[in-house]
C-alpha cells in the first residue's frame, strides 16, 4: 500500500511535492547559511583580533626574579615566537634648554628597549622625525620641552644625579595605554593614564643609567617581558581561544610562582571578541531569526497550499475504511519524502550561497551542529505542515467535512484568543520599556569592548512582526468576508462584468487568499526591514569611519610640521573635492589636559560630514553658525560640561601653549554649546574653537591636520597625498577605508555585510516564494476549477479576470502592508540598536532599488504562475476533465 | 430543410497514451437539427462523452471533421449557443448555487440579466431554496439538477447533457425531464442526452446508439412527446 501511495504521489503529485520541498529547502538553506555566518565570523573575529594586538602578554618581573627561569617557564606555558625585555624607570622629570629658556616637565618614564624590539613589535613605535636608533623622545614630551633631533635632554633620576642624553628621533607611541598599563591592578580598578612624558633609551644604556636607581629606589624601576604568542595555535572560536589563553596565563602564573605579574592583553582582547561574537548572535537573533521563522512559515504555507486536496484524498481513504494509523503512515511517507528532498536541495542551495556571499564552506569544521539543526527544522516544519493537519482532520472532521472543497473550518485558536492584538501590545510595551529605561543594546566605550544585551528587547520587533502578520490575516479575512461589494468595485477595472462573481469567489476562498497575502506581507516586511537596516547600517559605518578618520582622507602632522602648510598642494590633488585645515592643540581645563580642535566653522563641513548627532542640540548647522558668529566661542564635550558644571554663556579660561615663549597662558573663551563627537576627536573630553581665535591667542596659525573630501576613490587620493607629503616623515596619511577596516574588526561594526547580503538574497527568494510559489501551488490545487471555467465557455481574458484579480489583491496587500510593516520594524531595530550606531542615524535610508527588486521578483513569480494557469486552462477542456 | 446545428463527418477521436493509440470514437457521421430530441444510448466507455465533447467544441476530432453550420465558428459556441451538462461534478466549489447558474450568462453577452435568468432557471427546476448553498452542501442529485439549471438558463440552441439523471431516482428523473422538455417544447432548441436509462431515452424522439466507439444514428425515430 505504501509503495503504491508513494509511486502515485511521484506520478501524480510531483509538482506539489517539489513545490513543498522548495519551501523546506529555503528554511534549511537559510539556517545552514546563518550557521556558516556565525562560524566563519567567529573564526575571522578571533584571527583579526589576535593579529591586530601589538603585544600579547606583558610580564612584569618581581624584584629578584630569575629572568632565565621565567623565560623558560613562558616557553612551557605557551608557544611564543617573540619575546623582548623592556625596562621601565620613573624619572622626576625631563629638562631642556630652548631659545635661552629652560623647559621642565613633570614626572615621566624612561623606557629601555633592545634594538630588536621595533622589529618584533613594530606597531609600538611610529617614527616622526630622525632615526629609531638611539635615544627617542615622545612627540608630546618633545613639544613640551621644545626639543628636536640633535637636542640635549636632561633626565632627572630619582635620588641620583641627572644625566644628559642627545635626542636621535621623535616618535609617537600608538599603544601607550597598554604599553604603560599598571600590571596587577584588581579587576574594576580605574585605568591608569599613560605618562605625559616619555623618553626611550637603548636597553644597555638604560641599564647603565637606571640599575643604580633600582638599587636605591627599587619601587621606581621595573622590568617587563613583552611576549608575542604564536597565534596559529589559537582555536577559531573566540570563546575557546579566550579559554585557552586564560588557561595558559594561569599556567604561567603557577609556574613562576610569584616571580612576576602578567598582563594578558590577548585574553582581554579575546574577551572583547567574545562580546563581538555575542553581538554576532544578537544580529543573528534580530536579522536571522525572523528569516528562519519566515522560512518555516513559508514551508508550512507551501505544504498547506495542497491541504484541501490532501484532506479530500484522506477522506476518500477513510471512506474506503483506511484506519487513522494507515492514513497517518501515508501522510508520513509524503512528509519524509518532502523533507528529504527539501533538506538535500536546501544544503545544496546553502553551499552555493555561502560560497558566493560569505566565502565560507558549509561543510566546514563547526558546521555539523548547524547542518543538523537545519535538517531537524526542515523535518519538523514538514511534519507540522503535513502530519498535524492530517491528524487533526482524522480526529476532528467528519468524512463529509474533510471532503468539502470550501471547508467551513473553525476559527483558529489565535483569532479566538486575540493573539495578534496581544503580540502588538507586548511589542509596544517592550519597546516603550527599553526606550524609557535608557537601555542600549550594545555599549561600545573606548578600551575593552563590553556588551550589555537585554534579550527581552528582541521580542519587541519580533512580536510586532508576527503581530502585524496575524492582524493582517484577521483584517483581510474580515474585509473579504464583509466587504465583498467594495472589493467588487475595486476589481471592476480588472474583472469588468465578472467583478461581482470574482469578489464572491475570493471571499469564499478568503483563507487561501489571506494566507498568500499575509505570507507576502511578512516576507516583504522582512525584506524591507533587513534592507533598511542594512542600508542605514552601512551608511552609518561609513559615517563612523569618517568620524574616526576625520574625513575621506586625513593628513596628520605635528605643530612643528603642520599638515595645513601643505593644504594648497593637497587640495590640488586630482580627486580632492574639498580640503580644510584643522588645528589640533592641547589645552588645560583646570588641571586636565584636553584636545582642542581649531576649525573654520563656516567651511569645515565642506571637507567632512558635520552630522546633527555630533551636537547636543541635534542641529549641526545652527551650532556651527553660532561658533562662527562668536570669535571666542567654545564647544565643550558633554563630559567636561558635566565635570565643570558649565552653563551656556559661561566664561572658560583655558591654558594654551604660546609660540612666543613656549609657556602655557590663560586664554578666555565663552561656552556656547555642547559637542558630543567630532572628527578625529577622542570620545571623552575635547574642545572645539575657532581656529582664527586660537591662532591669534597663541601666535601660531599652524593647523596640524588637513581634511580632504574625495570625489573618487579615497585610497587613490590617499596614495597621492602620501607622495605629496613624502618629504615630511612626521606626516601621516590615512583614508576612510583603513578606518572602516579597523571598525569592522571592532564591536561597533562586526562584518555584518555577509549576513545582510545573505538575508537580502533570502528575503527576495522568500518574497518570490511567499507570493509566487504559494499562489502557483494554490492554482495547481484549483486546476479543476480553471478547466471547468474553460469548459463553460470562459475566454482567455475571462479566466484571466479570476487569476489576475487574486494575484493583484495578494500583491497589493502584501507589498503595501509589507513595506509599511518593514519600515516600522526597521525603525524599531535602529532604535533598539542605537548603541551600535556611532553616531546614531538621523533617519532611515530607503533602499529603493532593492525594494523595487523584491517587489518585482514577487510580482514576476506571481505573474508567471497566473500566465501558466491561463495557458493550462486553454488546453483541451475535455482532456482536462478526463484527467481530473 | 434548415441548416444542421452540428454536423459530424466521419469524425473520430484517438487518444495517445505513451506509445499506444486508444480509439475512443470511430468515424461518426451524424447531424443535429433545430428542435431535435435525441437520446444517445450505449454502455460505459462506448464513446458517448467523447462525441458530446466534440460536438460542444471542447475537443477536436483527430479524424474527419465537425462543423456547426447554423451556429458559427467553434470559438463562439459556448456559453450562449451550446450548453453542456457534464457527467462529472461540475459546479465551481467557491461559488454558491445562484452564482454557479449565472456564471455562464456573465461569461456571455447576457451580462445584465444574468441574475434574473439564473433565478428563473432555478425556479423552473424547483431549486430556488438551494440558491445560497455551496456545492459542497448539495447532494449529488441536487448538484446534477443545478448543473442542468445552469445549462438551460442561457437558452442555448443546443443542449448536450451527459448522463444528467445518473444520480437521480426515477421519479425525480422523470420530473426533471418533464420540466426540461416542456420548457423547450415551444422552442427549436435541440437536445441530445447521453444516458443508460431506457425510460429517459423513451422520452426522446430519436435514439442513437453507441458501441465500442461506433455510432448508429437510425436506431429509432419517434415523434416528440
Amino acid at each position: 500500500m505504501i509503495s503504491i501511495w508513494l509511486s502515485g504521489l511521484l506520478a501524480r503529485r510531483l509538482g506539489r511535492l517539489l513545490g513543498t520541498a522548495t519551501g523546506v529547502a529555503l528554511a534549511v538553506a537559510l539556517l545552514a547559511d546563518l550557521g556558516a555566518f556565525l562560524v566563519s565570523s567567529s573564526a575571522s573575529m578571533t584571527a583579526k583580533a589576535a593579529a591586530s594586538l601589538p603585544v600579547d602578554w606583558q610580564l612584569q618581573l618581581s624584584g629578584g626574579a630569575d629572568a632565565p627561569a621565567v623565560t623558560a617557564a613562558i616557553g612551557k606555558a605557551t608557544a611564543y615566537d617573540r619575546l623582548e625585555t623592556v625596562g621601565y624607570a620613573d624619572a622626576e622629570g625631563f629638562e631642556a634648554q630652548a631659545g635661552g629658556t629652560v623647559q621642565t616637565t613633570g614626572p615621566g618614564k624612561a623606557v629601555g628597549l633592545a634594538p630588536s624590539y621595533r622589529r618584533n613589535f613594530p606597531a609600538q613605535l611610529r617614527l616622526l622625525l630622525g632615526s629609531l636608533d638611539g635615544v627617542l623622545i615622545a612627540q608630546q614630551t618633545a613639544a613640551n620641552l621644545h626639543v628636536g633631533v640633535g637636542d640635549s635632554v636632561t633626565i632627572r633620576r630619582l635620588s641620583l644625579p641627572p644625566v644628559d642624553v642627545r635626542v636621535d628621533g621623535v616618535i609617537d607611541l600608538p599603544n601607550a595605554d597598554s604599553m604603560f598599563q599598571a600590571i596587577g591592578l584588581l579587576p574594576g580598578a580605574a585605568p591608569q593614564a599613560p605618562p605625559d612624558n616619555v623618553l626611550l633609551l637603548p636597553l644597555d644604556r638604560w641599564h647603565r643609567l637606571f640599575d643604580p636607581q633600582a638599587a636605591g629606589r627599587p619601587e621606581s624601576v621595573s622590568i617587563q617581558f613583552h611576549i608575542g604568542i604564536r597565534h596559529a595555535g589559537l582555536p577559531a572560536d573566540p570563546e575557546a581561544a579566550y579559554a585557552q589563553t586564560t588557561n595558559s596565563a594561569r599556567n604561567l602564573e603557577a609556574r613562576i610562582a610569584g616571580s612576576g605579574l602578567l598582563a594578558d592583553n590577548l585574553a582581554a582582547r579575546l574577551d572583547g571578541v567574545r562580546s563581538d561574537a555575542l553581538y554576532a548572535k544578537v544580529l543573528f537573533l534580530f536579522l536571522g531569526a525572523p528569516g528562519a521563522v519566515l522560512a518555516a512559515l513559508l514551508t508550512i504555507a507551501v505544504a498547506a497550499s495542497g491541504s484541501s486536496r490532501r484532506r479530500r484524498d484522506q477522506a476518500l481513504l477513510r471512506i474506503r475504511c483506511a484506519t487513522n494509523l494507515q492514513i497517518m503512515s501515508l501522510a508520513a511517507i509524503e512528509a519524509v519524502s518532502v523533507a528529504a528532498a527539501g533538506i538535500a536541495i536546501g544544503w545544496l542551495l546553502a553551499g552555493v550561497l555561502s560560497a558566493a556571499v560569505l566565502h565560507a564552506a558549509i561543510f566546514a569544521p563547526g558546521m555539523a551542529i548547524w547542518l543538523g539543526v537545519s535538517a531537524l527544522v526542515g523535518l519538523i516544519a514538514t511534519a507540522a505542515a503535513l502530519l498535524v493537519p492530517a491528524l487533526a482532520s482524522a480526529r476532528n472532521l467528519t468524512v463529509m467535512q474533510a471532503a468539502a472543497t470550501v471547508a467551513n473550518l473553525p476559527t483558529p485558536l489565535w483569532q479566538r484568543i486575540y493573539l495578534d492584538a496581544a503580540l502588538l501590545a507586548l511589542s509596544a510595551i517592550l519597546f516603550w520599556q527599553s526606550q524609557n529605561s535608557g537601555y542600549q543594546l550594545v555599549l561600545a566605550p573606548e578600551g575593552v569592548a563590553a556588551s550589555s544585551v537585554d534579550y527581552h528587547a528582541f521580542l519587541a520587533p519580533l512580536s510586532f512582526w508576527v503581530g502585524t502578520g496575524l492582524l493582517t490575516m484577521r483584517l483581510l479575512g474580515l474585509s473579504l468576508g464583509r466587504g465583498r461589494n467594495l472589493l467588487a468595485q475595486a476589481l471592476r477595472p480588472v474583472a469588468g462584468p465578472l467583478s461581482g462573481i470574482v469578489a464572491a469567489s475570493l471571499a469564499r476562498q478568503r483563507r487561501r487568499v489571506t494566507r498568500g497575502a499575509v505570507l507576502l506581507v511578512v516576507a516583504f516586511s522582512f525584506a524591507t526591514s533587513i534592507a533598511l537596516f542594512d542600508t542605514t547600517y552601512n551608511a552609518q559605518s561609513r559615517i563612523d569611519a569618517e568620524l574616526t578618520n576625520g574625513a575621506d582622507v586625513t593628513v596628520t602632522g605635528t605643530s612643528a610640521a603642520p599638515a595645513g602648510s601643505m593644504l594648497s598642494r593637497l587640495a590640488a590633488i586630482p580627486g580632492v573635492a574639498a580640503a580644510q585645515a584643522m588645528q589640533h592643540r592641547f589645552a588645560y581645563v583646570g588641571n586636565d589636559l584636553q584636545d582642542l580642535y581649531g576649525i573654520d566653522a563656516g567651511h569645515i563641513g565642506e571637507a567632512t560630514r558635520m552630522s546633527d548627532a555630533y551636537f547636543h542640540n541635534g542641529d549641526a548647522r545652527a551650532t556651527l553658525a553660532a561658533l562662527a558668529g562668536r570669535a571666542d566661542g567654545l564647544l565643550v564635550s558633554e563630559e567636561t560640561v558635566h565635570d565643570f558644571q558649565l552653563q551656556p554663556g559661561d566664561r572658560i579660561n583655558l591654558r594654551l601653549l604660546s609660540l612666543a615663549d613656549h609657556q602655557y597662558h590663560v586664554v578666555p573663551f565663552t561656552f556656547i554649546g555642547v559637542v558630543r563627537e567630532f572628527p578625529t576627536a577622542p570620545k571623552d573630553s575635547f574642545l572645539v574653537a575657532n581656529a582664527s581665535y586660537v591662532a591669534d591667542q597663541t601666535g601660531s596659525s599652524a593647523a596640524e591636520i588637513a581634511l580632504l573630501r574625495s570625489s573618487g576613490d579615497p585610497a587613490v587620493v590617499a596614495q597621492a597625498a602620501r607622495a605629496v607629503t613624502a618629504s615630511v616623515p612626521a606626516m601621516k596619511v590615512s583614508d576612510i577605508g583603513e578606518s572602516l577596516h579597523l571598525i569592522e574588526s571592532s564591536l561597533t561594526a562586526i562584518d555584518v555585510a555577509g549576513l545582510t547580503h545573505l538575508e537580502l538574497v533570502f528575503a527576495i527568494l522568500m518574497a518570490a516564494g511567499a507570493g509566487g510559489v504559494v499562489f502557483a501551488l494554490d492554482l495547481v490545487d484549483r486546476r479543476r476549477a480553471l478547466i471547468l471555467l474553460s469548459a463553460l465557455g470562459a475566454t482567455h481574458r475571462q479566466i484571466g479576470a479570476f487569476l489576475w484579480s487574486e494575484a493583484l489583491l495578494i500583491l497589493t496587500v502584501g507589498s503595501v502592508l509589507g513595506l509599511a510593516g518593514g519600515f516600522a520594524v526597521a525603525q524599531m531595530l535602529v532604535k533598539l540598536l542605537t548603541g551600535v550606531f556611532d553616531p546614531p542615524p538621523q533617519s532611515l535610508i530607503l533602499p529603493w532599488g532593492y525594494l523595487f527588486l523584491s517587489l518585482l521578483s514577487a510580482a514576476a513569480v506571481i505573474g508567471i504562475a497566473a500566465i501558466a494557469a491561463q495557458i493550462f486552462s486553454r488546453r483541451s477542456a475535455a482532456r482536462g476533465l478526463r484527467e481530473l | 430543410m434548415p441548416e444542421p446545428l452540428v454536423e459530424a463527418i466521419a469524425a473520430g477521436r484517438i487518444y495517445r497514451r505513451g506509445g499506444t493509440s486508444v480509439p475512443a470514437l470511430g468515424r461518426a457521421t451524424c447531424r443535429i437539427f433545430p428542435g431535435d430530441r435525441i437520446a444517445l444510448l450505449g454502455p460505459s466507455g462506448s464513446g458517448k462523452s467523447t462525441l458530446l465533447h466534440l460536438m460542444a467544441a471542447l475537443d477536436r476530432p483527430t479524424l474527419g471533421e465537425i462543423a456547426w453550420p447554423a451556429l458559427g465558428a467553434a470559438e463562439s459556441l459556448r456559453p450562449e449557443k451550446i450548453a453542456l451538462v457534464f457527467q462529472v461534478p461540475s459546479l465551481l466549489p467557491f461559488l454558491n448555487v445562484i452564482e454557479n447558474v449565472e456564471l455562464p450568462l456573465l461569461l456571455g453577452p447576457a451580462g445584465q440579466s444574468a441574475r434574473a435568468a439564473a433565478t428563473g432557471a432555478l425556479d423552473l427546476l424547483g431549486l430556488s431554496e438551494l440558491a445560497e448553498k455551496l456545492p459542497d452542501e448539495l447532494s449529488g442529485g441536487q448538484a446534477q439538477r443545478v448543473a442542468m439549471a445552469r445549462a438551460i438558463a442561457g437558452k442555448p440552441r443546443l443542449l448536450l447533457a451527459d448522463e444528467p439523471t445518473g444520480q437521480l431516482d426515477h421519479a425525480t428523473a422523470e420530473a426533471l425531464l418533464d420540466k426540461l422538455l416542456s420548457h423547450f417544447a415551444a422552442r427549436d432548441t435541440a437536445i441530445l442526452i447521453a444516458t443508460h436509462d431506457a425510460s429517459v431515452a423513451a422520452r426522446m424522439a430519436k435514439e442513437w446508439r453507441m458501441s465500442h466507439g461506433i455510432l448508429e444514428t437510425a436506431a429509432r425515430i419517434a415523434p416528440v412527446p
